[in-house]
């Protein structure tokens, strides 16, 4: 019997992410490194700028069809979003949705892994997100739009208000998604209201296999390439998009507010 | 701030290709290497942890003394130990021969 | 019950002239369907609730409860109506119960009823009257085609507090202060905010925390003015990267979506 080793997805960068999710051989990156279009507004913020802005944009094709991945790399500036990485992503899914007008579909996954708007580029960062999440949800009118939410530091800020436009959502145990981090709520709202050293608390209520039983992931995948592209694949081959942003009907047994809050350990 | 560092050694091999290795995190650095034409070594270094020029200069001096390879190469740097500086500048040029 | 005065009741009401909202909303949610220059609008506002039952959203945050009631409210827009969001959130519900029930989706919602109204024709309208923070503006106002502010130091744009950004970045207040003149994407004014293309025009108001009759013509006026345009509301946001300030302070948002294009099919 061979035994195959799970590869992990998490461990890989960006670059590599893409790779993996697009077709064998089909990987090409659009606006490489090597174009040096890096962000002008770090250097005096101390912060040294990464060649590719953190953000990798590779067509290809998945499953034989032509796909464009965009992977962000939680390790710069922890995958935060500035003006180049934003334009990455927003411009990819506006040419995918061009592309669905011309008659040539291109499937869209966004490999995100991000703390949220980088706060060094802040204002043009929220302009980014404002135009992915409208291109994201043109292009979802029309054709499955895929996030893959399988990175060490999941997604937070606007890109986790991006990705929940998306309408199909795979999340790993080890991602976490939620609006604020641990420690802004800190911050904003004191020790009492978070603890941001309370790691188990902070899987518990933002953690992977949560967001998948509230229903807000379509899928949750071990940290395994396969089982990823795998997941990617059947999420264009059968999608089975989320249900509409609608509010959580309390009481609901499994969301009826108080009952929910104290069994993740949290007074209501 | 950003400190950025020069600097050059002769060489007398070449290389095939382009290679990129590396990351912009804590501790580590990202190298983007290319052929050169002109029979030289250039190497820029950019830096947000400055006031370690000499140690630069030896690891870089050490490197293309034992590879005279004609590259042009960027180090993007965030506070990267000479150790793996060397081992980034290594992986580099066995992507690129 | 009293209720809790904040910019965005004051300029709701002055706006709509009614204090009698459109019912089955949360408290924390105005909406009111008026008429703006002859032209049928649906005005939106989210204001404080002390009462709110999510403890972190009941100073006119954006929580759970705004994000899918700002979301009933435009998805139930009148046919034919536009659409005005008047803006004054001081940020998105920094809580643990807020999270935990998924905030993140709650500000989705109202996102996406923006987006998909627009998108399917009715003009979006904003007017920012107070703070427009993070995800609150990215779920009630930036999405809009046409945006209003009042031009006034009490309003503020930006994406994380200074304390909280001091934690993340590990800068010192001084620094802080030196990159936002140097980096205009990190100031907090709203005349620096609008050099990135995303305010078509600012109000010089007498009074913003309770403005005069005259104000509120003026104001009435140029929304009138930018309804009779339907393009106008209609405009996606990457339309703005077509504007005039864009040009100049935008031009590598320009660069990379040109380079993409280039690059597509190579």
């Amino acid at each position: 019997m061979t035994v195959l080793l799970a590869e992990s997805f998490a461990e890989r960068g960006a670059r590599e992410r893409a790779r993996a999710l697009l077709d064998a051989g089909s990987f090409r990156e659009l606006i490489g490194p090597f174009e040096r279009l890096s962000s002008p507004y770090l250097a005096t913020q101390g912060v040294v700028p990464q060649s590719d802005d953190g953000t990798v944009v590779a067509r290809g094709t998945i499953g034989a069809q032509r796909a464009c991945v965009v992977a962000t790399d939680g390790r710069f500036l922890g995958g935060s979003i500035g003006e180049i990485g934003g334009s990455k992503i927003a411009g990819a899914l506006e040419l995918a949705r061009r592309d669905f007008e011309r008659g040539s579909p291109t499937r869209m996954v966004l490999a995100l892994d991000t703390g949220g708007i980088r706060l060094q580029e802040a204002n043009l960062g929220i302009l980014a997100v404002a135009e992915i999440c409208d291109a994201i949800v043109a292009l979802r009118l029309v054709m499955p739009v895929v996030a893959v939410i399988a990175g060490r530091v999941g997604v937070y800020g606007g890109l986790a208000l991006s990705t929940s436009l998306c309408s199909t959502i795979i999340v790993s145990e080890g991602a976490r998604i939620g609006l604020n981090g641990p420690d802004v709520i800190e911050t904003e709202s004191g020790l009492d209201e978070m603890d941001s050293s309370d790691r188990p608390l902070i899987w518990r209520v933002t953690g992977g296999r949560m967001r998948h039983e509230q229903g807000f992931a379509s899928e949750i995948v071990p940290d395994d390439v396969a089982a990823i592209r795998s997941a990617v694949e059947r999420a264009f081959a059968d999608p089975h998009p989320l249900p509409a942003l609608e509010a959580p009907a309390f009481p609901d047994p499994r969301l009826e507010r108080d009952a929910f809050l104290r069994a993740l350990g949290i007074e209501p | 701030m950003i400190e950025t560092l020069t600097y050059e050694y002769p060489a007398s091999q070449g290389v095939q290709q382009r290679a990129h290795v590396g990351v912009v995190a804590s501790g580590n650095c990202e190298i983007l290497l290319e052929p050169a034409a002109d029979g030289s070594a250039s190497i820029v270094v950019r830096t947000s942890v400055t006031g370690f020029g000499t140690t630069w200069q030896a690891v870089l001096k050490r490197f293309f003394a034992r590879n005279p390879v004609a590259v042009r190469i960027e180090i993007n740097d965030f506070g990267a130990t000479p150790a793996v500086v060397a081992l980034r500048l290594e992986q580099a040029l066995e992507s690129a021969l | 019950m009293i209720a809790v005065s904040s910019r965005g009741r004051v300029w709701f009401e002055r706006l709509t002239g009614t204090q009698t909202p459109v019912g089955g909303l949360p408290p924390s949610v105005l909406v009111a369907d008026t008429a703006i220059g002859g032209r049928a609008v649906r005005a939106i506002a989210v204001v404080p609730d002390p009462n709110g039952r999510f403890p972190r959203a009941r100073a006119g945050e954006m929580g759970i409860d705004e994000g899918f009631g700002v979301a009933a409210a435009v998805n139930a827009t009148p046919s034919g109506s536009a659409i005005l969001g008047i803006v004054d959130v001081p940020g998105q519900a920094f809580g643990t119960r807020e999270e935990a029930v998924g905030l993140q989706r709650a500000l989705a919602a109202s996102t996406d009823a923006y987006i998909r109204a627009r998108r399917a024709g009715h003009p979006v309208l904003a007017l920012v009257v107070g703070k427009a923070i993070s995800g609150a503006f990215l779920s009630h106002g930036l999405q809009a085609g046409w945006i209003g502010a009042l031009d006034d130091p009490g309003i503020e744009i930006h994406v994380m507090s200074e304390p909280a950004v001091a934690r993340v970045t590990r800068m010192e207040r001084d620094d802080l202060v030196r990159v936002a003149r140097e980096v205009p994407a990190t100031a907090r004014d709203i005349r620096t905010f609008a050099t990135l293309g995303a305010i078509d025009r600012l109000f010089s108001v007498s009074d913003p925390e309770r403005p005069s009759a005259t104000d509120v013509e003026g104001v009435m006026h140029t929304l009138a003015e930018a309804l009779r345009d339907p393009r106008l509301g209609l405009r996606n946001p990457y339309e703005r990267l077509d504007t005039p300030d864009a040009l100049r302070t935008r031009g590598l948002a320009r660069r990379v979506r040109e380079e993409l294009r280039a690059q597509w099919d190579a």
